[in-house]
């Protein structure tokens, strides 16, 4: 059963809104950076903090998100590379497609308001990081991706009815979360250009985040204590495991990774 | 809600169940880590056929995995008491690794990455310190339950970036040759209280992630890149639960930045 409301809605608000500001500016500054882009098809060389500062700056796929004639530029993607944004594109349409169910649910919906927050402001990132790959796959000459990743849809279907309580939510889009950032650590491996492993090494840690942050609400509804799930929390309050529960593994693991053949276009 | 009340909502067992199964899982991360570390070791050196190769320092290293926490741990509190005492070393000075820009190419990359561990955990150190020594007021158990797992894991991030130095032929970098360190030991011994602990975590670790992320697609190894991957997503995980700790959003970002990656310029050694 979920806790009575313990949120600050205004304070979430406000710490949404300074998340969205933050974004923007990323955006801002990679449209800015992209005009000194025009050496991004040049190999990677070892001096890489020489660089020029604006691009230190610069979000991983904001980058190509901007800037079509900077992607085009070093469109050098493979046929492997195509398949893997679209594999990539099809665990966010997965991922978004549960969350925009799970917003629906009546315990979700009328529920633990900072759950509800946090699944719409995920929802929302995923959205982001399904057009970063689209737009990767379509610059480098391949077919957006629409369609959901077809093996774990076939799992999230067999689960979807089995969903009863917030922690039946949370239990699948941790599953999904680390499908996504396990796949994506892989592909910055795999992928034959720096652009595509600045996209696919910016997005990983993202939706690590979001799976740190899922396991340490999963912890908390297990010990019965859905009401500490506010943001902010009393720390005092804490369970001692909900400090370190959230990132069980030093090195993030990528054995669970999907082929990049997975969710292609056929 | 009071203390009390708490206690009553989770048990022991389970507390116990949760911690169990992160350090396994944590421990069969480690085999795979290693093997990255030693596969780049490996570019590297190919790279450098005018160097004899090492074999015997490379079992050496891979057979040692299994202490890594404890022997970095070590390494470290041994290198602070050689240059500033118990907190991680103030003015970056190098101890372990002698001469000027001896770290060229991807290797300078890996110094820095081993740095900025060694950093961090002396960083938690201090703050374990600081919290016992009653500096830091009553730590809640959470935080120092994420100050102590956060510091092994980097410590065993340490540990694969000095594998990979020692099995380059270089020396290992077990203090903080950083120009910033000054101001962060400032900072730590500043602290007066959990939130300001955490606040300073919380920069080290974006930056620490946000370097790997730079580092990923711009250093030139294989095995490097993989490194970097494995790591940047496991340094942001702390900075979530650290975000949610000081009672700001856990997943700031749509795409991880990198405005905060560090300079190798930083690199006093």
């Amino acid at each position: 059963m979920m806790a009575t409301e313990h949120i600050d809605s205004r304070l979430l608000e406000e710490l949404t809104e300074q998340s969205q500001d933050l974004n923007s500016d990323a955006l801002r500054i990679t449209r800015g950076a992209l005009i000194d882009f025009g050496q991004a098809a040049e190999p990677v060389g070892r001096r890489w903090w020489q660089r020029g500062g604006a691009l230190a700056g610069v979000a991983g796929m904001a980058a190509l998100l901007g800037g079509s004639r900077a992607f085009a530029a070093s469109a050098s993607a493979s046929a492997d590379d195509i398949m893997a944004l679209q594999t990539a594109a099809s665990i966010e349409n997965l991922a978004i497609s549960v969350y925009q169910t799970a917003a629906t649910l009546p315990f979700i919906k009328d529920g633990n308001k900072t759950v509800a927050a946090f699944i719409a402001k995920t929802t929302t990132q995923h959205q982001a990081h399904a057009q970063a790959f689209n737009s990767a796959a379509t610059q480098a000459g391949g077919q957006a991706q629409n369609s959901p990743d077809p093996k774990y849809k076939a799992v999230v279907d067999q689960a979807l009815p089995t969903i009863k309580t917030p922690a039946d939510v949370v239990k699948l889009a941790i599953t999904l979360e680390d499908v996504a950032a396990q796949t994506y650590t892989k592909n910055v491996s795999q992928v034959s250009n720096a652009d595509l492993r600045k996209l696919f090494a910016s997005v990983a840690p993202v939706e690590a985040q979001h799976r740190a942050t899922l396991l340490a609400v999963q912890a908390l509804l297990a010990g019965n204590a859905a009401d500490l799930i506010t943001i902010p929390v009393d720390p005092a309050k804490l369970p001692a495991a909900a400090g370190s529960v959230g990132f069980p593994d030093a090195f993030y693991k990528t054995d669970m990774a999907s082929p990049i053949s997975e969710g292609a276009v056929k | 809600m009071s203390t009390d009340d708490w206690d009553m909502q989770i048990s022991e067992t389970q507390l116990a169940r949760l911690t169990r199964d992160m350090d396994e899982a944590h421990q069969e991360t480690l085999p795979a880590m290693r093997a990255s570390a030693l596969d780049l070791a490996e570019e590297i050196r190919a790279r450098r056929t005018d160097e004899p190769r090492d074999a015997g320092r490379r079992r050496f290293l891979l057979g040692a995995g299994g202490a890594a926490v404890a022997l970095t741990l070590a390494a470290c509190s041994s290198s602070s008491k050689s240059t500033s005492g118990s907190s991680p070393s103030a003015g970056g000075s190098p101890a372990s690794a002698g001469a000027s820009g001896q770290y060229t190419g991807d290797l300078k990359v890996v110094a820095l990455a081993t740095a900025l561990e060694n950093q961090a955990v002396g960083a938690y150190q201090a703050a374990l310190q600081a919290a016992q020594a009653g500096k830091l007021g009553t730590v809640p158990p959470a935080v120092a339950n994420f100050v102590t797992t956060a510091m092994a894991q980097h410590a065993d991030h340490a540990k694969a970036w000095n594998a990979v130095l020692t099995g380059a032929g270089k020396p290992a970098i077990t203090d903080v040759p950083l120009s910033n360190q000054a101001d962060t030991t400032a900072a730590l011994g500043k602290a007066a209280s959990v939130g300001d602990v955490a606040k300073l975590a919380l920069q080290l670790e974006d930056q620490a992630a946000q370097t790997y992320l730079f580092a990923a697609y711009n250093v030139t190894s294989p095995a490097g890149i993989a490194t970097a991957a494995t790591i940047a997503p496991v340094e942001a995980m702390h900075a979530a639960i650290l975000n949610y700790v000081l009672g700001q959003y856990p997943v700031p970002d749509d795409f991880l930045p990198v405005d905060k990656a560090a300079s190798p310029t930083l690199l006093t050694v």
